[in-house]
Protein backbone atom coordinates (compact mmCIF):
# COMPACT_ATOMS: atom_id res chain seq x y z
CA UNK A 1 0.00 0.00 0.00
CA UNK A 2 3.06 2.45 1.06
CA UNK A 3 4.57 3.87 -1.98
CA UNK A 4 2.67 2.44 -4.58
CA UNK A 5 2.34 5.56 -6.95
CA UNK A 6 5.06 8.63 -6.76
CA UNK A 7 4.43 12.08 -8.07
CA UNK A 8 7.97 12.60 -7.90
CA UNK A 9 9.91 15.09 -10.41
CA UNK A 10 13.46 14.71 -12.21
CA UNK A 11 14.76 18.55 -11.61
CA UNK A 12 17.42 19.48 -14.96
CA UNK A 13 19.98 21.15 -13.33
CA UNK A 14 22.83 23.45 -16.17
CA UNK A 15 25.59 25.08 -14.60
CA UNK A 16 26.60 28.47 -16.37
CA UNK A 17 29.51 29.66 -14.38
CA UNK A 18 31.57 28.24 -11.19
CA UNK A 19 34.16 30.20 -9.15
CA UNK A 20 35.15 29.73 -5.50
CA UNK A 21 32.90 31.97 -4.23
CA UNK A 22 30.42 32.55 -7.13
CA UNK A 23 28.13 30.02 -8.46
CA UNK A 24 25.23 30.73 -11.92
CA UNK A 25 23.06 27.49 -12.68
CA UNK A 26 19.94 27.03 -14.23
CA UNK A 27 17.47 24.95 -12.35
CA UNK A 28 14.43 23.30 -14.36
CA UNK A 29 11.12 21.09 -14.15
CA UNK A 30 10.60 21.81 -10.69
CA UNK A 31 8.85 24.35 -8.62
CA UNK A 32 9.15 27.79 -6.36
CA UNK A 33 8.96 25.73 -3.17
CA UNK A 34 12.21 23.22 -4.13
CA UNK A 35 13.70 26.67 -5.20
CA UNK A 36 13.00 28.82 -2.22
CA UNK A 37 13.82 25.69 0.43
CA UNK A 38 17.34 25.45 -1.08
CA UNK A 39 17.89 29.14 -1.17
CA UNK A 40 16.44 29.15 2.52
CA UNK A 41 18.98 26.31 3.30
CA UNK A 42 21.90 27.99 1.78
CA UNK A 43 21.24 31.25 3.97
CA UNK A 44 20.84 30.14 7.72
CA UNK A 45 21.05 26.12 7.68
CA UNK A 46 24.51 25.20 5.99
CA UNK A 47 26.95 25.00 8.90
CA UNK A 48 30.03 26.34 9.34
CA UNK A 49 32.92 26.98 11.62
CA UNK A 50 32.77 30.44 13.64
CA UNK A 51 34.55 32.18 16.54
CA UNK A 52 32.01 31.86 19.58
CA UNK A 53 33.83 32.33 22.75
CA UNK A 54 36.16 34.49 23.50
CA UNK A 55 38.09 34.87 26.61
CA UNK A 56 40.27 38.01 27.06
CA UNK A 57 43.83 38.08 29.05
CA UNK A 58 44.86 41.71 28.22
CA UNK A 59 42.68 44.57 26.46
CA UNK A 60 43.99 48.14 26.45
CA UNK A 61 42.59 48.73 22.93
CA UNK A 62 40.26 51.44 22.44
CA UNK A 63 37.29 49.00 21.77
CA UNK A 64 35.42 47.11 24.58
CA UNK A 65 35.93 43.36 25.34
CA UNK A 66 32.30 42.20 23.67
CA UNK A 67 33.36 44.77 20.84
CA UNK A 68 36.10 42.72 20.04
CA UNK A 69 34.27 39.02 20.61
CA UNK A 70 31.68 40.16 17.87
CA UNK A 71 34.04 41.72 15.33
CA UNK A 72 35.72 38.41 16.02
CA UNK A 73 33.01 36.19 15.31
CA UNK A 74 32.08 38.01 12.27
CA UNK A 75 35.15 36.74 10.49
CA UNK A 76 34.46 34.07 7.96
CA UNK A 77 36.68 30.72 8.53
CA UNK A 78 37.57 27.75 6.45
CA UNK A 79 34.10 25.39 6.76
CA UNK A 80 35.15 22.44 4.81
CA UNK A 81 34.76 20.41 7.23
CA UNK A 82 32.21 21.20 9.11
CA UNK A 83 29.51 19.16 7.88
CA UNK A 84 31.26 16.38 9.82
CA UNK A 85 32.08 18.22 12.63
CA UNK A 86 29.77 18.13 15.79
CA UNK A 87 27.62 20.62 17.41
CA UNK A 88 29.51 21.41 20.79
CA UNK A 89 25.15 21.30 21.99
CA UNK A 90 25.64 17.07 21.10
CA UNK A 91 29.64 16.55 21.69
CA UNK A 92 29.78 13.96 24.30
CA UNK A 93 33.77 13.54 24.42
CA UNK A 94 33.38 17.34 26.08
CA UNK A 95 31.35 19.15 27.73
CA UNK A 96 31.01 21.75 25.03
CA UNK A 97 33.56 24.21 26.80
CA UNK A 98 35.85 24.06 23.22
CA UNK A 99 37.88 21.23 24.60
CA UNK A 100 37.73 18.27 22.11
CA UNK A 101 38.70 17.88 18.60
CA UNK A 102 35.03 16.96 17.59
CA UNK A 103 33.79 20.26 17.95
CA UNK A 104 35.96 23.15 18.15
CA UNK A 105 38.97 24.80 17.39
CA UNK A 106 41.25 26.96 19.18
CA UNK A 107 42.82 30.74 18.15
CA UNK A 108 44.73 32.86 20.14
CA UNK A 109 46.17 36.53 19.51
CA UNK A 110 48.76 37.84 20.81
CA UNK A 111 49.26 41.81 19.16
CA UNK A 112 51.06 44.50 20.99
CA UNK A 113 52.28 48.43 19.83
CA UNK A 114 55.33 49.38 20.83
CA UNK A 115 56.01 51.92 17.53
CA UNK A 116 54.48 55.60 16.92
CA UNK A 117 52.97 54.25 14.08
CA UNK A 118 49.60 52.71 14.53
CA UNK A 119 49.31 48.76 14.40
CA UNK A 120 46.52 47.17 12.60
CA UNK A 121 45.33 44.00 14.55
CA UNK A 122 43.82 41.68 11.89
CA UNK A 123 42.69 38.46 10.92
CA UNK A 124 46.32 37.51 9.86
CA UNK A 125 46.84 37.78 13.18
CA UNK A 126 45.20 34.86 14.61
CA UNK A 127 47.50 31.60 15.06
CA UNK A 128 44.78 28.83 14.67
CA UNK A 129 45.61 25.06 16.17
CA UNK A 130 43.92 23.60 13.43
CA UNK A 131 45.55 24.22 10.42
CA UNK A 132 42.39 23.43 8.06
CA UNK A 133 40.72 26.00 9.67
CA UNK A 134 41.60 29.95 9.30
CA UNK A 135 40.30 33.19 8.31
CA UNK A 136 39.42 32.61 4.81
CA UNK A 137 41.69 35.79 3.70
CA UNK A 138 44.22 34.43 4.98
CA UNK A 139 43.75 30.62 2.96
CA UNK A 140 43.02 32.76 -0.13
CA UNK A 141 45.85 34.63 -0.21
CA UNK A 142 48.71 31.30 1.56
CA UNK A 143 46.74 29.59 -1.77
CA UNK A 144 47.08 32.61 -4.60
CA UNK A 145 51.31 32.49 -3.77
CA UNK A 146 51.72 29.28 -3.69
CA UNK A 147 49.88 29.47 -7.66
CA UNK A 148 50.27 32.58 -9.37
CA UNK A 149 50.53 35.82 -6.74
CA UNK A 150 49.19 38.15 -9.60
CA UNK A 151 45.38 36.44 -9.06
CA UNK A 152 44.48 38.38 -5.64
CA UNK A 153 44.99 41.68 -4.49
CA UNK A 154 48.88 42.34 -4.14
CA UNK A 155 50.65 44.47 -1.25
CA UNK A 156 47.29 46.53 -0.42
CA UNK A 157 45.70 42.74 1.27
CA UNK A 158 46.51 42.56 5.20
CA UNK A 159 43.84 40.65 6.68
CA UNK A 160 40.94 41.71 8.19
CA UNK A 161 40.64 44.24 9.82
CA UNK A 162 39.66 43.87 13.94
CA UNK A 163 40.78 46.80 15.83
CA UNK A 164 43.99 49.48 16.03
CA UNK A 165 46.42 50.09 18.29
CA UNK A 166 48.51 53.03 19.16
CA UNK A 167 51.48 53.34 21.36
CA UNK A 168 51.37 50.86 24.33
CA UNK A 169 48.22 48.81 24.04
CA UNK A 170 47.64 45.46 23.80
CA UNK A 171 45.22 42.49 22.92
CA UNK A 172 45.79 39.54 24.57
CA UNK A 173 42.86 36.38 23.76
CA UNK A 174 42.10 32.84 23.51
CA UNK A 175 39.14 32.15 21.03
CA UNK A 176 37.18 28.82 20.26
CA UNK A 177 35.52 28.71 17.04
CA UNK A 178 32.42 26.45 16.75
CA UNK A 179 30.07 24.91 14.30
CA UNK A 180 27.28 26.16 13.64
CA UNK A 181 23.89 27.50 11.32
CA UNK A 182 22.93 30.57 10.06
CA UNK A 183 19.67 30.30 11.90
CA UNK A 184 21.48 30.59 15.21
CA UNK A 185 23.59 33.79 14.55
CA UNK A 186 24.47 35.38 10.59
CA UNK A 187 27.77 35.06 11.52
CA UNK A 188 27.56 31.00 11.09
CA UNK A 189 25.66 31.86 7.57
CA UNK A 190 28.23 30.86 4.38
CA UNK A 191 26.12 32.47 2.04
CA UNK A 192 26.93 35.92 1.09
CA UNK A 193 24.08 36.37 -1.08
CA UNK A 194 21.74 33.58 -2.63
CA UNK A 195 19.25 34.28 -5.42
CA UNK A 196 16.56 33.11 -7.51
CA UNK A 197 14.52 34.49 -10.66
CA UNK A 198 11.99 32.94 -12.98
CA UNK A 199 13.70 32.68 -16.26
CA UNK A 200 11.70 35.59 -18.44
CA UNK A 201 9.66 34.43 -21.62
CA UNK A 202 9.08 37.08 -24.16
CA UNK A 203 6.74 37.30 -26.80
CA UNK A 204 6.92 40.38 -29.44
CA UNK A 205 3.93 41.26 -31.23
CA UNK A 206 6.06 41.31 -34.71
CA UNK A 207 3.08 42.52 -36.94
CA UNK A 208 1.94 45.04 -34.36
CA UNK A 209 5.27 45.91 -34.10
CA UNK A 210 5.83 46.68 -37.36
CA UNK A 211 3.42 49.62 -37.17
CA UNK A 212 5.64 51.68 -35.23
CA UNK A 213 8.33 54.24 -37.05
CA UNK A 214 11.74 53.75 -36.47
CA UNK A 215 11.69 56.65 -33.92
CA UNK A 216 9.13 55.24 -32.01
CA UNK A 217 10.59 51.80 -31.66
CA UNK A 218 13.67 53.46 -30.07
CA UNK A 219 11.37 55.25 -27.99
CA UNK A 220 9.79 51.93 -26.62
CA UNK A 221 13.39 50.35 -26.09
CA UNK A 222 14.45 53.19 -24.42
CA UNK A 223 11.48 52.89 -21.94
CA UNK A 224 12.89 49.78 -20.23
CA UNK A 225 15.34 50.97 -17.03
CA UNK A 226 17.49 47.60 -18.24
CA UNK A 227 18.34 46.94 -21.57
CA UNK A 228 16.60 44.13 -22.58
CA UNK A 229 15.59 44.68 -26.10
CA UNK A 230 17.43 46.61 -29.37
CA UNK A 231 16.98 47.26 -32.99
CA UNK A 232 18.47 44.92 -35.38
CA UNK A 233 20.53 47.68 -37.36
CA UNK A 234 20.21 46.08 -41.15
CA UNK A 235 16.57 45.01 -40.67
CA UNK A 236 15.34 47.50 -38.09
CA UNK A 237 13.33 45.48 -36.03
CA UNK A 238 12.80 45.22 -32.61
CA UNK A 239 14.93 42.04 -30.80
CA UNK A 240 15.39 41.10 -27.67
CA UNK A 241 19.22 41.04 -26.70
CA UNK A 242 18.97 39.96 -23.16
CA UNK A 243 15.94 38.66 -21.61
CA UNK A 244 16.96 38.10 -18.31
CA UNK A 245 18.16 41.89 -17.96
CA UNK A 246 14.50 42.21 -17.31
CA UNK A 247 13.55 42.96 -13.72
CA UNK A 248 9.25 42.39 -14.23
CA UNK A 249 9.28 45.91 -13.77
CA UNK A 250 6.28 46.10 -16.51
CA UNK A 251 7.89 49.65 -18.12
CA UNK A 252 7.34 48.57 -21.72
CA UNK A 253 4.36 46.90 -21.04
CA UNK A 254 2.67 50.60 -19.78
CA UNK A 255 4.83 52.36 -22.35
CA UNK A 256 2.92 50.30 -25.37
CA UNK A 257 -0.71 50.88 -23.82
CA UNK A 258 0.13 54.73 -23.45
CA UNK A 259 1.46 54.32 -27.22
CA UNK A 260 -1.78 52.88 -27.92
CA UNK A 261 -0.52 49.65 -28.86
CA UNK A 262 -1.75 47.10 -26.14
CA UNK A 263 -0.87 43.74 -26.50
CA UNK A 264 2.74 44.66 -28.37
CA UNK A 265 4.24 42.28 -25.85
CA UNK A 266 3.78 39.97 -23.78
CA UNK A 267 5.97 38.48 -20.73
CA UNK A 268 5.61 35.76 -18.58
CA UNK A 269 7.73 34.28 -15.98
CA UNK A 270 8.56 30.58 -16.65
CA UNK A 271 6.98 29.01 -13.25
CA UNK A 272 9.33 25.66 -13.50
CA UNK A 273 12.49 27.36 -14.34
CA UNK A 274 15.27 29.37 -12.21
CA UNK A 275 18.07 31.05 -12.56
CA UNK A 276 20.47 30.99 -9.35
CA UNK A 277 23.04 33.10 -8.31
CA UNK A 278 25.23 32.08 -5.47
CA UNK A 279 27.85 33.91 -3.82
CA UNK A 280 29.49 32.25 -0.94
CA UNK A 281 31.43 34.40 2.32
CA UNK A 282 34.38 32.14 1.13
CA UNK A 283 33.91 29.73 4.26
CA UNK A 284 32.89 27.16 1.58
CA UNK A 285 32.85 26.84 -1.95
CA UNK A 286 29.70 27.82 -3.79
CA UNK A 287 29.43 24.59 -5.77
CA UNK A 288 29.49 22.69 -2.60
CA UNK A 289 27.70 25.41 -0.49
CA UNK A 290 24.70 23.93 -3.48
CA UNK A 291 25.83 20.54 -2.45
CA UNK A 292 25.65 20.96 1.54
CA UNK A 293 22.51 22.49 0.96
CA UNK A 294 20.59 19.73 -0.72
CA UNK A 295 22.34 17.14 1.99
CA UNK A 296 21.03 19.36 4.46
CA UNK A 297 17.26 19.48 3.55
CA UNK A 298 17.37 15.57 2.96
CA UNK A 299 18.40 15.31 6.54
CA UNK A 300 15.41 18.03 7.41
CA UNK A 301 12.83 16.00 5.39
CA UNK A 302 14.20 12.34 7.39
CA UNK A 303 13.67 14.68 10.64
CA UNK A 304 9.88 15.12 10.26
CA UNK A 305 9.09 11.48 8.72
CA UNK A 306 6.43 10.16 10.85
CA UNK A 307 7.73 7.43 13.07
CA UNK A 308 6.74 3.65 12.23
CA UNK A 309 4.64 3.06 15.59
CA UNK A 310 2.58 6.70 14.80
CA UNK A 311 1.97 4.88 11.35
CA UNK A 312 -1.11 3.73 11.47
CA UNK A 313 -3.41 3.35 8.63
CA UNK A 314 -5.19 0.55 9.65
CA UNK A 315 -6.19 1.79 12.79
CA UNK A 316 -6.94 4.87 11.42
CA UNK A 317 -9.41 2.59 8.65
CA UNK A 318 -10.92 0.59 11.56
CA UNK A 319 -11.86 3.83 13.74
CA UNK A 320 -14.22 4.97 11.39
CA UNK A 321 -15.77 1.53 10.56
CA UNK B 1 17.98 39.17 30.84
CA UNK B 2 15.37 36.96 29.96
CA UNK B 3 15.53 36.49 26.22
CA UNK B 4 14.89 32.58 25.14
CA UNK B 5 17.99 30.86 24.43
CA UNK B 6 18.62 31.20 20.63
CA UNK B 7 18.52 27.82 20.16
CA UNK B 8 15.13 27.45 20.89
CA UNK B 9 14.47 27.72 17.41
CA UNK B 10 16.14 24.60 16.27
CA UNK B 11 16.69 22.19 19.46
CA UNK B 12 13.57 20.46 20.01
CA UNK B 13 12.51 20.38 23.76
CA UNK B 14 13.42 17.24 25.65
CA UNK B 15 10.01 14.83 25.67
CA UNK B 16 8.26 16.79 22.84
CA UNK B 17 8.15 14.52 19.99
CA UNK B 18 9.08 16.25 16.49
CA UNK B 19 5.89 15.09 14.51
CA UNK B 20 2.82 14.39 15.70
CA UNK B 21 -0.51 14.18 14.11
CA UNK B 22 -4.12 14.30 15.27
CA UNK B 23 -6.88 13.36 13.47
CA UNK B 24 -10.20 15.40 12.91
CA UNK B 25 -12.92 13.82 14.74
CA UNK B 26 -16.02 15.18 11.98
CA UNK B 27 -14.77 14.60 8.74
CA UNK B 28 -13.29 11.25 7.77
CA UNK B 29 -9.73 11.14 6.09
CA UNK B 30 -8.60 14.54 7.59
CA UNK B 31 -5.78 15.14 9.71
CA UNK B 32 -3.34 17.80 11.14
CA UNK B 33 0.31 17.30 11.91
CA UNK B 34 2.26 19.49 14.07
CA UNK B 35 5.82 19.61 13.26
CA UNK B 36 8.46 20.91 15.60
CA UNK B 37 11.75 23.66 14.85
CA UNK B 38 10.41 23.68 11.54
CA UNK B 39 9.10 26.73 8.96
CA UNK B 40 8.19 27.51 5.87
CA UNK B 41 11.16 26.11 4.31
CA UNK B 42 9.81 22.41 4.84
CA UNK B 43 6.46 23.68 5.54
CA UNK B 44 6.08 24.96 1.83
CA UNK B 45 7.84 22.05 -0.21
CA UNK B 46 5.88 19.32 1.65
CA UNK B 47 1.92 21.58 0.63
CA UNK B 48 3.45 21.81 -2.41
CA UNK B 49 4.11 18.16 -2.86
CA UNK B 50 1.05 16.98 -1.54
CA UNK B 51 -0.93 19.38 -4.29
CA UNK B 52 0.79 16.50 -6.25
CA UNK B 53 -1.29 13.80 -5.30
CA UNK B 54 -4.61 13.80 -6.65
CA UNK B 55 -5.84 11.81 -4.09
CA UNK B 56 -5.38 14.82 -1.81
CA UNK B 57 -8.55 16.93 -1.53
CA UNK B 58 -7.25 19.61 1.05
CA UNK B 59 -3.21 20.46 1.85
CA UNK B 60 -2.16 23.46 3.68
CA UNK B 61 0.32 24.46 6.38
CA UNK B 62 1.19 27.22 8.63
CA UNK B 63 3.44 29.19 11.27
CA UNK B 64 1.07 30.09 13.54
CA UNK B 65 3.20 32.49 15.40
CA UNK B 66 6.81 34.06 14.74
CA UNK B 67 7.90 32.96 18.50
CA UNK B 68 6.35 29.43 18.52
CA UNK B 69 8.67 27.19 16.24
CA UNK B 70 6.47 24.86 15.43
CA UNK B 71 4.35 24.40 11.75
CA UNK B 72 1.02 22.56 11.69
CA UNK B 73 0.19 20.59 8.28
CA UNK B 74 -3.51 19.40 7.78
CA UNK B 75 -4.52 16.99 5.08
CA UNK B 76 -7.44 16.09 3.85
CA UNK B 77 -7.56 12.96 1.68
CA UNK B 78 -10.37 11.01 -0.44
CA UNK B 79 -10.90 7.50 0.68
CA UNK B 80 -8.21 5.83 -1.65
CA UNK B 81 -5.43 6.90 0.64
CA UNK B 82 -5.30 8.61 4.20
CA UNK B 83 -3.54 11.51 5.56
CA UNK B 84 -0.60 9.77 7.22
CA UNK B 85 -0.12 7.54 3.87
CA UNK B 86 -0.06 10.96 1.44
CA UNK B 87 1.90 13.02 3.89
CA UNK B 88 4.33 9.80 4.00
CA UNK B 89 4.19 9.49 0.22
CA UNK B 90 5.57 13.41 -0.39
CA UNK B 91 8.11 13.09 1.89
CA UNK B 92 9.25 9.99 0.27
CA UNK B 93 8.84 11.88 -2.71
CA UNK B 94 10.77 14.73 -2.41
CA UNK B 95 13.18 13.10 -0.52
CA UNK B 96 13.96 11.15 -3.81
CA UNK B 97 13.31 14.55 -5.81
CA UNK B 98 16.63 15.45 -3.91
CA UNK B 99 18.63 12.60 -4.65
CA UNK B 100 18.20 13.03 -8.12
CA UNK B 101 19.35 16.46 -7.85
CA UNK B 102 22.16 16.48 -6.20
CA UNK B 103 23.35 13.46 -8.43
CA UNK B 104 22.21 15.74 -12.01
CA UNK B 105 24.07 18.65 -10.28
CA UNK B 106 27.49 16.32 -9.71
CA UNK B 107 27.39 15.27 -13.44
CA UNK B 108 26.43 18.98 -14.53
CA UNK B 109 29.76 19.75 -12.95
CA UNK B 110 31.77 17.35 -14.22
CA UNK B 111 30.39 18.29 -17.96
CA UNK B 112 31.20 21.74 -17.00
CA UNK B 113 34.30 21.00 -16.35
CA UNK B 114 35.22 19.26 -19.28
CA UNK B 115 33.70 21.84 -21.21
CA UNK B 116 36.16 24.50 -19.55
CA UNK B 117 38.99 21.91 -20.35
CA UNK B 118 37.98 21.48 -24.35
CA UNK B 119 37.98 25.19 -24.12
CA UNK B 120 41.64 25.83 -23.44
Amino acid sequence: MEGAVSYQRFPKVRIREIKDDYMKFELRETDASIANALRRVMIAEVPTVAIDLVEIEVNSTVLNDEFIAHRLGLVPLTSDDAMRMRLSRDCDSCDGDGQCEFCSVEFHLNVSCDSDQTLDVTSADLRSTEPRVCPVDVAARALSLGVDSTSYDTGDHRGILIVKLRRGQELRLRAIARKGIGKDHAKWSPAATVTFMYEPEIHINEELMETLTLEEKRNWIDSSPTKVFDIDPNTHQVVVVDAEAYTYDDEVIKKAEAMGKPGLIEIYGKEDSFIFTVESTGAIKAYQLVINAIEILRQKLDAVRLQDSEESDFGELSAHL
Amino acid sequence: MNAPDRYERFVVPEGTKKVSYERDTKIVNAASFTVEREDHTIGNIIRMQLHRDPNVLFAGYKLPHPLQYKILVRIHTTSQSSPTQAYGQAIEDLDKELQYLKKALEEEKVRYEENLRQGY
